[in-house]
């Protein structure tokens, strides 16, 4: 039984380090047209230049600070720090910290204080481009994606160092519906999906 | 152990430590020279297209990078360079990076040049660049339409 517990947990870990084969690098997924999807919206206009600053005005308004910017190529970048606390997280953190004072009855110390999020930040990448020779549409096309910080922690006598950092994409296609709902306001034009 | 031989060896020590400290080794002559490797490894890298404007062939560049997942770094448009990056989630710790440069060839056509590395350590692979160029065909000819 034992054997078996080990062998799943065993291969859960190894399902998680699974590396991506480098023949992968460059090949499209089966998410691929989905987040495509979820990133792109496409307006009537041949303004590009208006559609960029625009952007970068939205960008603004949502707390960014432009880091990059390449008319030429309708690019944009930028970022923003925040705080990365969760209710949810703090919680956990507690209740794990309580549960596992009960070691001390027995003398040993068993406290265990998980990390948390502590400070993220988080980065856009935008691009405009033309849709038809004529440039009578274009796309908009962002990639929100952040970096966090975690606090320390506590292993029994294990001190566990903050600063760890972790690094994901943000999928959540309401963030781009919002981010979408907003620039669509400031062009005075409709936002369409592709 | 005599009072000579002690001297002796302390002797040879002191020259050891000389000799050590003359020799920093120097950088060889053909230090920067490309290898054989180097030379296939760039063939693989290029490519060249059917596509008179470079502003265009870099717009298609980039869309094809961001349908790959990847994060664009920095472009340069008057020296036709892209830099991108994703990590191979959810190991956001594996990170693959690109460089793709676009240069004009000759009349209507451009040269595309894609430099990938993974973990710093450049990709050799010639099936990944033919995945890269199959992706940014497709980018380049249906973009058109």
């Amino acid at each position: 039984m034992r054997a078996a517990a080990g062998l799943v947990a065993l291969s859960l870990l190894a399902g998680c380090a699974a590396r991506e084969k480098p023949q992968d690098f460059f090949q499209l997924t089966e998410e691929s047209p989905r987040h495509k999807a979820a990133q792109t919206r496409y307006f009537e206009t041949s303004g590009e230049t208006e559609l960029l600053s625009a952007s970068a005005a939205v960008l603004q308004d949502l707390g960014f600070q432009i880091t990059e910017s390449v008319r030429e190529v309708g690019f944009l970048r930028a970022s923003k720090e925040r705080g990365a606390r969760e209710y949810g997280q703090e919680i956990a953190r507690f209740f794990t910290a309580l549960l596992s004072t009960v070691g001390f009855f027995g003398g040993a110390n068993t406290l265990v204080v998980l990390p948390v999020d502590l400070h993220q930040q988080i980065n856009a990448a935008l691009v405009a481009r033309p849709l038809d020779e004529a440039g009578s549409r274009h796309e908009v096309r962002i990639l929100f994606y952040r970096l966090v910080w975690r606090s320390g922690g506590q292993s029994g006598d294990q001190s566990i160092p903050p600063g760890e950092q972790r690094m994901e994409m943000i999928r959540d296609p309401k963030i781009y519906q919002q981010f979408f709902a907003r620039l669509s306001k400031a062009v005075f034009l409709e936002a369409h999906k592709i | 152990m005599s009072p000579r031989s002690g001297a002796r060896r302390l002797a040879i020590m002191a020259l050891a430590l000389a000799v050590v400290a003359c020799a920093t080794p120097e950088p060889a002559p053909d230090l920067l020279a490309p290898t054989d490797e180097q030379m296939k490894l760039r063939n693989l890298q290029t490519r060249s297209f059917d596509v008179s404007d470079r502003n265009q062939a870099m717009r298609a560049v980039i869309a094809a990078l961001q349908d790959l997942g990847f994060i664009i770094e920095r472009a340069n448009e008057s020296l036709g360079l892209v830099t991108a990056a994703r990590f191979a989630e959810p190991r956001y710790f594996d990170v693959v990076g690109v460089t793709v440069t676009v240069r004009p060839e000759s009349e209507g056509r451009m040269l595309i040049r894609a430099n990938a590395i993974y973990n710093n350590e450049p990709v050799t692979d010639p099936q990944v660049y033919q995945n890269f160029f199959a992706t940014l065909e497709r980018s380049l000819f249906i973009g058109r339409n």
